[in-house]
């Protein structure tokens, strides 16, 4: 009885063991080959604070003669490495060039800089933010780096309050960005303060040429994502002629959880389509 | 891949739990008699996600031995109940069903018994949410969707005069680990935490 025991402790042990490890292989950062990055900080002149930015560049990469596209990413210091990967991976699978991935890292609070409008102290910073991506940060890449220097040559890629500021981009900003990978927005905003934007600038923008993704969890249903998820879409289809337009619900899983399959969806969108 | 992660969970949790009631075991009471037990436990509960879901659950569980247990569990899950308009968004309605059955193993100390099962099924959900600003078109959306349910749960039965009280938790071990190892997956688990509390009887 007491090796019966003895046996079923070590056992246990072993098992408690192999949880750890799939517990931190599951936390295993991905990491985006450090010859092809770049990283500097730069402070903003219309907020004062100060941005990481990390720039992936293709494994080809030539200096004089490329003309690539770039892809802005917000929350880039929690998305660049897989965002560059994966770019790499899709570019090289569809046997198109490559695109430059420029990662913004968080400068204020990623809720001040990505929302439009103050409905808080920690909110309302996104014109401000907008107004560094214009007037700096994209400057400063296509002065440095070979990259195509056209509105169509430029993707911005946000994730919740990430895709809330690129729906707003679409919006207000809608001359530096043709393309747009917006994964669970965070439309319901402030009263759905994006829709407002979006049909006070539709006349402006509706002639425009731009792909939009737009990407969801269906298992996001809290009451609040949905429903302008939807509209939004539906405004784009019915309103938008020279739009390339794309949605995504990914299957059972939730605002997180599908984070990283819509990005994959939405760069293969962008690369098929552009 | 999967299938090795959910095999080693097993195992963990299984051999983990066995081993412990082999250390803990007493003389089973008279009101929680282990062997050829039948119950029916009814409960309510939530969900961890802040308590916004409210769920009518029920719990049928059979002994066939001091250490073998075989449940299963259904479950009725209104979701969202708290919130139903929000910034201009109305929850027009959001529902799921969980039917699980499992099997685990249960030990015993004086007018109480612990269970531990690993549990697998499905879960149906069906929501609305519709747009209802007066400065847009009224737009609505309906999702349905079907996903497995596989985890883990623990119940905890307590001798009351000839009945029982009963508590349970129940972790989802899906979408993460078994749709995948990424670690952003487990918002979906975490979402769908279940606490409940009933009362329960004795059929057998």
């Amino acid at each position: 009885m007491k090796n019966y025991i003895g046996v079923l402790k070590g056992m246990s042990t072993i098992a408690k063991i192999m949880v750890l490890f799939l517990l931190v292989s599951s936390c295993e950062k991905e990491v985006f080959d450090p010859s092809l990055t770049h990283e500097f900080t730069i402070q903003s002149n219309s907020n004062g604070a100060n941005y990481n930015i990390k720039v992936g560049l293709p494994a080809n990469y030539n200096p004089g003669g490329g003309n690539y596209a770039s892809i802005y990413v917000l929350d880039g210091e929690q998305i660049f490495d897989f965002v560059s990967n994966k770019c790499e991976e899709i570019s090289t699978k569809l046997a198109l060039a490559n695109a430059v991935v420029i990662s913004i890292g968080y400068g204020k609070d990623r809720s001040i800089d990505y929302t439009p409008t103050a409905v808080s102290s920690v909110t309302g910073g996104g014109p401000q933010f907008l107004d560094f991506i214009e007037k700096q940060l994209i400057p400063l890449i296509e002065e440095n780096i070979s990259v195509d220097t056209s509105r169509s040559g430029r993707v911005i890629l946000g994730h919740s309050y990430g895709g809330l500021f690129g729906a707003y981009a679409f919006s207000m900003g809608n001359k530096l960005f043709g393309n747009y990978i917006l994964l669970s927005p965070s439309l319901w905003f402030d009263n759905l303060i994006a829709l407002q934007f979006e049909k006070d600038k539709r006349v402006e923008n509706k002639n425009k040429e731009q792909l939009v993704f737009l990407g969801i969890g269906e298992a996001e249903n809290a009451g609040r994502m949905q429903a302008p998820f939807e509209a939004f879409y539906q405004i784009l289809r019915d309103n938008y002629t020279g739009i390339r337009l794309q949605k995504n619900v990914e299957a059972n899983l939730a605002h997180m959880g599908s984070q990283h399959p819509n990005i994959i969806k939405g760069l293969n969108y962008y690369f098929e389509n552009r | 891949m999967k299938t090795i992660k959910l095999l080693i969970l097993s195992t963990a949790v299984l051999v983990g739990t066995y081993g412990f009631a082999q250390k803990d075991i007493s003389m089973p009471t008279k009101g929680l008699s282990p062997v050829g037990q039948l119950t029916i436990e009814p409960g309510l509960g939530i969900h961890t996600n802040f308590g916004t879901d409210f769920l009518i659950t029920n719990l049928v569980q059979w002994n066939p031995s001091k250490h073998l247990s075989i449940a299963t569990h259904t479950s009725f899950n209104i979701n969202n109940i708290t919130q139903r308009s929000f910034n201009g968004i109305i929850t027009d309605f959001n529902f799921s069903i969980n039917q699980k059955f499992g099997i685990g193993t249960t030990f015993y100390s004086a007018k109480r018994s612990h269970t531990f099962l690993l549990m697998a099924g499905a879960k149906y959900t069906t929501y609305r949410e519709t747009l209802d600003d007066e400065r847009f078109d009224q737009v609505g959306t309906t999702v349905t969707s079907f996903s497995p349910d596989y985890g883990l749960m623990y119940s905890l039965k307590k001798e009351w005069q000839k009945y029982f009280f009963t508590y349970r938790m129940y972790v989802p071990l899906y979408p993460w680990p078994t749709k995948s190892s990424n670690i952003l997956y487990l918002d979906g688990n975490v979402d769908n935490v279940a606490l409940e509390v009933g009362i329960g009887m004795r059929i057998k």
